[in-house]
């Protein structure tokens, strides 16, 4: 069956099941957890910023109270972790990056929501599960199925996406006229470009993201996917040194290049930075940085950016990633955060937070009139989604060690020039199987 | 008349009470964590004990030991400064000068800055693009350098932050030390023939040299904790070019999961740090030879 409508389906059947059934109103549905307070742990990110601009009408409305505990997004895990261990937590509802999920299932830290959406008195008859974007709906939200973290039998639903996103091809047509440049649609013409755009008009190609980390793994992901390669085969082997992950990591080091100075130092905020500022012609990655583009006060480059997909190479596809919303196992109040999650993941949440600088999350949005006049880059967003690919990295518990320790130690020497990219490929399978027998996999 | 024994006790119980509690707690507990394989997140009865799996393994492991190889070379370069300009520092503002309650008030400013802040603004300065660095060495006719994409300049640039940070604090601590120094050993110098050199070579310094001694102990022991600026900077990047043992301990922790290993290498650097402490103190020891 196919992975998408098997989502849909599920999705449905499981919790449209409990919606005759909710004859509550709102009012009742939140009258019992008035005066209560849910703390809610979010990152310093953009997304999380424009939330903050529509919380205060959620307490107007329901009359419960919500504490936010934002930090940076790499010291958020450490945190959580702290507080989710503990026998009663400090958080109600907290924000995860996607990598984060079967980490926190597999330690029974965060809880299953379907007894929420079957629960009358708590589930809102009028939320459109099925509207939520599919592969949004499963990279984030479904951990247990195949591979532990794809749809299919065992799924079930731990989160639900917010501050999801894709990637696609920001670039900047005013460059591309002067030059009589086309925006690339094979990876071919992507590598030529690189070239053609760094002599001809001076500045970086392509801006990336590089320093040591999940950064420069994150950059190298987003072309392995599309090269043919992917890390592991079916039999969880280590895979990435072979044709395609080679290639992958030497059209990152031509990115390197032909790039602004400094991307073996950047993380993703330098990156937008270098592409918002005008020192590079095209921007590979997030769609989460559509809110920054045409915002005088942060880019330079309003109304100069035009949107493509992402360049086709032995196959189409674009990234899967970014954040979801899940409730502690430990948490306080429960409930009172269930309510929460709805009321900011419900169509017309979705549209509020979207028109104050958020990334949208459903499909409705995606095609809102209004949305689109104010975002035309939706149109991209959605033609790359049909093409997103769930399986961009494995979601393992082991995946974090695998992406910050080995590869993005390894990867990141490749960068700079200490070793070749065969090499460094080379060097660090022995180093990934060993994580992946610790965690106990048969490698 | 003779002191009871039980009043040194008295007055000594509480600081020995608060040392345990806050110091020795914390380090039997690394000893302990050292030999269970724990990952966090999960409940402490989940635990496996694991005997010296956990030192093998950290002892086994090469990046641990490149680690402590960046570690010693950026606390020996950064140390070495900090005391060479913090002493220099102090000499030069010893003296009433006009203005020197702005310079000492300028010169500690960056140790009362957050490390995280400290971090982003050495980032941002050292930025290949944006950076005040490269555009003062543009000015200078020097070419501009990719800073935190090159392993060497990365490690300059953990260096210069550090040094930065904490030439102030030995230069407020030696400020104080020069100051209890007897002016009429330094006239009696002076009288004998002594030059501005010989006095500060051959006495102030000897007299103030178990406050250097102390201060060198108090920055290396820092020197080997720091954490939070490169966390910021550079990540440890790029490769593991600035990945000093505090930063291998916090991902072996908390991204690796493996507190147990983590907590084995905490205790290969605490006796790093001990011997290095223990070095320092025989330059000079203040509690040696004090009368009763």
């Amino acid at each position: 069956m196919d992975r998408r409508v098997f989502v849909k389906g599920t999705t449905i059947t499981v919790f449209g099941a409990g919606l005759p059934f909710s004859g509550v109103q709102a009012r009742s549905r939140y009258a019992k957890y008035a005066g209560k307070t849910v703390v809610f742990s979010i990152p310093a990110h953009p997304h999380y910023d424009a939330m903050l601009k529509i919380l205060p009408e959620f307490t107007k409305e329901t009359g419960i109270k919500v504490e936010t505990d934002k930090l940076a997004m790499s010291r958020m895990k450490d945190k959580q972790l702290l507080e989710m261990a503990k026998p009663s937590g400090d958080f109600d509802l907290g924000c995860y990056v996607v990598m984060w999920k079967g980490e926190y299932v597999s330690k029974n830290l965060i809880r299953p929501l379907e007894p929420f959406f079957a629960d009358p008195a708590l589930a809102d008859p009028a939320y459109d599960m099925k509207d939520i974007v599919p592969i949004y709906l499963e990279n984030l939200g479904l951990v247990g199925g195949p591979k532990g973290y794809l749809a299919g039998p065992g799924a079930k639903l731990y989160g639900i996406p917010y501050g999801a996103e894709t990637s696609v091809l920001a670039y900047r047509r005013d460059i591309f006229a002067k030059h009589n440049l086309k925006p690339p649609e094979t990876y071919d013409d992507f590598r030529r470009l690189l070239r053609v755009l760094k002599d001809k008009e001076g500045i970086g190609a392509l801006a990336s993201r590089g320093q040591a980390g999940h950064q420069v793994v994150h950059a190298w992901l987003l072309h392995l996917n599309l090269l043919g390669g992917s890390v592991f085969d079916d039999k969880w082997r280590a895979r990435f040194n072979d044709k395609a992950g080679v290639e992958a990591l030497k059209f990152l080091q031509e990115v390197v290049a032909t790039g602004p100075a400094g991307i073996p130092g950047y993380g993703q905020g330098e990156s937008n930075t270098a592409f918002l500022q005008g020192q590079a012609a095209m921007y590979l990655d997030s769609t989460s940085i559509a809110g920054l583009v045409n915002d005088p006060s942060k880019s330079k480059v309003v109304g100069n950016v035009s949107w493509a997909l992402h360049p086709k190479g032995v196959r189409r596809a674009s990234q899967s990633g970014g954040l979801g919303l899940a409730i502690p196992t430990n948490a306080k109040n429960a409930e009172a955060a269930f309510l929460l999650l709805q009321w900011l993941t419900s169509k017309a949440q979705d549209k509020a937070v979207t028109m104050v600088g958020g990334a949208p999350m459903r499909n409705s949005t995606l095609r809102d009139d209004e949305a689109v006049r104010k975002h035309p880059e939706f149109v991209a967003f959605i033609e790359a989604l049909k093409h997103s690919n769930p399986d961009w990295r494995p979601i393992i518990p082991a995946w974090d060690k695998i992406n910050v320790q080995a590869l993005g130690v390894g990867l990141s020497e490749a960068l700079t020039g200490k070793k070749s990219a065969e090499q460094a490929l080379d060097d660090l399978v022995p180093q990934v199987n060993a994580i992946m027998r610790e965690a106990g996999y048969r490698v | 008349m003779r002191t009871p024994c039980w009043v040194p006790a008295l007055y000594l119980g509480p600081a020995v009470i608060v040392m345990v509690a806050a110091c020795l707690y914390p380090v039997l507990s690394a000893f302990q964590l050292a030999g269970y394989d724990w990952a966090m997140g999960t409940p402490w009865s989940t635990a496996r004990w694991v005997g010296w799996d956990n030192f093998v393994s950290a002892l086994s492991n090469s990046r641990v030991w490149s680690s402590l190889g960046t570690t010693l070379l950026f606390a020996a370069l950064c140390v070495s400064a900090e005391m060479v300009l913090g002493i220099a520092l102090a000499l030069a503002l010893e003296h009433p000068v006009r203005g020197m309650a702005f310079f000492r008030t300028l010169f500690i400013l960056p140790m009362m800055i957050a490390p995280i802040a400290v971090g982003l603004a050495w980032r941002y300065l050292f930025d290949a693009q944006f950076g005040l660095v490269n555009a003062l060495l543009e000015v200078a006719g020097l070419s501009a350098q990719t800073w935190l994409a090159d392993p060497t300049l990365a490690f300059a640039a953990i260096v210069v932050a550090d040094i930065w940070q904490w030439t102030p604090f030995v230069f407020i601590i030696m400020i104080a030390a020069l100051a209890g120094v007897d002016g009429s050993v330094i006239d009696a110098a002076r009288i004998d023939g002594a030059c501005w050199w010989q006095q500060v070579l051959l006495v102030k310094l000897p007299m103030v040299m178990h406050v250097i001694a102390i201060t060198l102990m108090m920055r290396l022991i820092d020197a080997f904790r720091v954490l939070e600026v490169i966390y910021v900077l550079t990540f440890g990047g790029p490769g593991d070019s600035t990945e000093i043992l505090a930063l291998h301990i916090y991902k072996t922790a908390f991204v690796g999961q493996q507190l147990g290993v983590a907590a084995a290498v905490s205790v290969l650097l605490l006796v790093v740090v001990v011997l290095l402490s223990w070095g320092a103190l025989r330059l000079s020891n203040p509690m040696k030879g004090e009368p009763r």
